[in-house]
C-alpha cells in the first residue's frame, strides 16, 4: 500500500507542473520532440527515484534539476558544453554587470518577438537561469538547488543574463542608425 | 549606497531577493533618486516581459497522456501485488448477499440521492454566486485593491478592514504565486478575496464568516459548473472558497496549502 500512496503522492506533486516542465525543456533543447523526450525521460527518472524525494522538501526544484540533468547528458546538452565555459565568467561579473538607462528601455520596450528571438539567442546557460529566474519566479536558493551551484553564483549569472538580453536587444535596435557592440552601452 | 551601487542590486530587488533592510533602504533612495526609481520600473516591467514572452510553448495532449499513463502503469505495476486479496473479500460478499437485500440497498441509494440532490440545489446557489463574484471581481477595472506577491504584506492590509483574521500559506516550492486581495461581500457580509496565479489562471480564494446565510455544504465539497472548479470547507468558524478555470487537480492543491495554513 506504500507504495500506491508515493505514486499518488508524485502525480500530484509533478502533473501540476508538467507545463512548466515542458516549456523548459523546450527552451532547452529548442526543439519540440527532443524537449517531448526530455520530458518523458525525466518523468521516468523521476518516478523511479521517487524514494529518494524527501517529502516536505521542495519537489520543484527536484525535479527541474532531473530535466536539466536529463537536458545537460542528451545530445544538445552535451554539444553546449555548458559547463565549462561559465566558470570564470561569473568571477568577473560581479563587479561588471549593472543596469543602465538606455539599455533598460531597449528591454521594456522590447516586442514579444524580439524578445524570443533575443533569448534564443542566448547562451544556453543564461538561458536557463532566465527561465528559472523569471518565468518559473524561483528564488536564488531554488535555483541554486536545479543548478547545483552557490547562491552566490545564482544572483552573478542572474545579473549576467539579464545584461546581455539587454545588450542584444539594444544592439537588435530599436535605434536603427546605431550599431553598438555588445559590451558598450 | 551610491547610485552605481544600486545599480549592481537592482536584479536582486526585483527578483525580491534583497534583505527587508536593503528594501527599506532603497526604498527610501528611490524615493529621491528619479533615476533609480525609473530604473527599478524598467527592470520590474521587464521581469514581468520576459515571462510573457517565454511562457510560450505547452505540450501536446498527447504528450500530456503519454506521461500520465506511465505514471500510471507504474502504480498499477505496485498495485497488482495487492489486488488479489481484495478480489476475494468482493466474492466473499457478493455470495453472502442475497437478490433482495441488494434491491433494498439500491432503493435506499436513490432516496439519499434524492434527498441529496435537493440539499445541493439551495447550496447550487450560493455556489454560483461565488463563481460571479470571482468572475465579476477580476473583470474590474481593480481586480486587486492591494497588489503584493508578499503575504506579509496582503495580511496585514486586512486588517480592521474584515472582521476576522486569516493565516496566508508559504507559497515557496508551490506553482501558485499570490496576485493581491481586495474586500468583498457576500450577503451584505465582509470578507477577504485573495488571488493567486497559477501558470495563466487566476484562481480565487474567498473566506468571510460562517453565517447561516451563505447556506453552503458543511464540509468539503467540490463542484465544477460552467468549467469553474470550486473547493470549499469550513475551519475555525470560517468559510473558504477556492474557485477557478485551473484544473481540478489544481484547485485541490491550493485548497490544501491554503488550509494547512492556518
Amino acid at each position: 500500500m506504500k507504495a500506491e500512496n508515493s505514486t499518488g503522492d508524485f502525480e500530484r506533486l509533478a502533473m501540476p507542473l508538467f507545463d512548466s516542465l515542458y516549456n523548459f525543456a523546450r527552451w532547452l533543447a529548442r526543439d519540440e520532440s527532443e524537449a517531448e523526450d526530455l520530458v518523458q525521460e525525466a518523468f521516468s527518472k523521476a518516478l523511479r527515484g521517487f524514494a529518494s524525494f524527501t517529502p516536505g522538501t521542495d519537489f520543484r526544484a527536484w525535479i527541474f534539476r532531473i530535466l536539466r540533468n536529463t537536458f545537460l547528458t542528451s545530445r544538445t546538452g552535451l554539444s553546449s558544453k555548458m559547463t565549462e565555459s561559465l566558470e570564470e565568467g561569473d568571477e568577473a561579473v560581479a563587479v561588471a554587470v549593472t543596469w543602465e538607462t538606455p539599455e533598460s528601455l531597449a528591454l521594456a520596450s522590447a516586442t514579444r518577438e524580439a524578445l524570443q528571438s533575443a533569448l534564443e539567442r542566448l547562451p544556453v546557460e543564461y538561458r536557463e537561469v532566465v527561465l528559472l529566474c523569471d518565468v518559473e519566479e524561483m528564488k536564488y536558493r531554488e535555483i541554486a538547488e536545479v543548478l547545483a551551484i552557490p547562491i552566490g553564483t545564482v544572483m552573478s549569472r542572474v545579473a549576467r543574463a539579464r545584461k546581455l538580453l539587454r545588450q542584444l536587444l539594444a544592439d537588435q535596435g530599436t535605434r536603427p542608425a546605431s550599431a553598438g557592440k555588445p559590451g558598450q552601452s | 549606497m551610491s547610485c552605481t551601487e544600486w545599480h549592481n542590486r537592482i536584479d536582486a530587488y526585483v527578483d525580491g531577493e534583497l534583505s527587508p533592510v536593503e528594501m527599506a533602504a532603497f526604498r527610501a533612495h528611490a524615493e529621491k533618486c528619479a533615476e533609480c526609481a525609473a530604473l527599478a520600473l524598467s527592470a520590474t516591467e521587464s521581469k514581468s516581459a520576459i515571462r510573457r514572452a517565454a511562457t510560450r510553448y505547452s505540450a501536446s495532449p498527447e504528450l500530456r497522456a503519454r506521461v500520465f499513463a506511465s505514471i500510471k502503469a507504474g502504480a498499477q505495476a505496485e498495485i497488482a501485488e495487492v489486488k488479489p486479496r481484495r478480489a476475494g473479500f468482493a466474492d466473499y460478499f457478493s455470495g453472502m448477499w442475497p437478490r433482495w437485500a441488494l434491491a433494498v440497498a439500491a432503493l435506499l441509494l436513490v432516496a439519499a440521492g434524492l434527498f441529496v440532490a435537493a440539499n445541493r440545489r439551495q447550496e447550487a446557489k450560493s455556489l454560483a454566486e461565488f463563481a460571479d463574484l470571482h468572475v465579476a471581481n477580476l473583470a474590474s477595472a481593480n481586480p486587486v485593491e492591494v497588489v503584493s506577491t508578499d503575504r506579509h504584506t496582503v495580511k496585514p492590509w486586512f486588517q480592521g478592514r474584515i472582521p476576522f483574521t486569516f493565516a496566508l500559506p508559504e507559497l515557496q516550492g508551490s506553482p501558485f504565486t499570490l496576485v493581491g486581495g481586495r474586500v468583498a461581500y457576500f450577503h451584505q457580509e465582509p470578507g477577504a478575496h485573495l488571488v493567486f496565479r497559477y501558470q495563466r489562471h487566476l484562481i480565487s480564494v474567498f473566506i468571510f464568516r460562517e453565517t447561516s446565510q451563505l447556506d453552503l455544504p458543511v464540509s468539503s465539497y467540490q463542484s465544477q459548473a460552467s468549467s469553474f472548479t470550486l473547493r470549499t470547507w469550513t475551519q475555525g468558524g470560517l468559510r473558504y472558497v477556492v474557485i477557478g478555470d485551473a484544473g481540478a487537480g489544481t484547485i485541490q492543491q491550493l485548497m490544501e496549502l491554503v488550509r494547512s495554513a492556518q
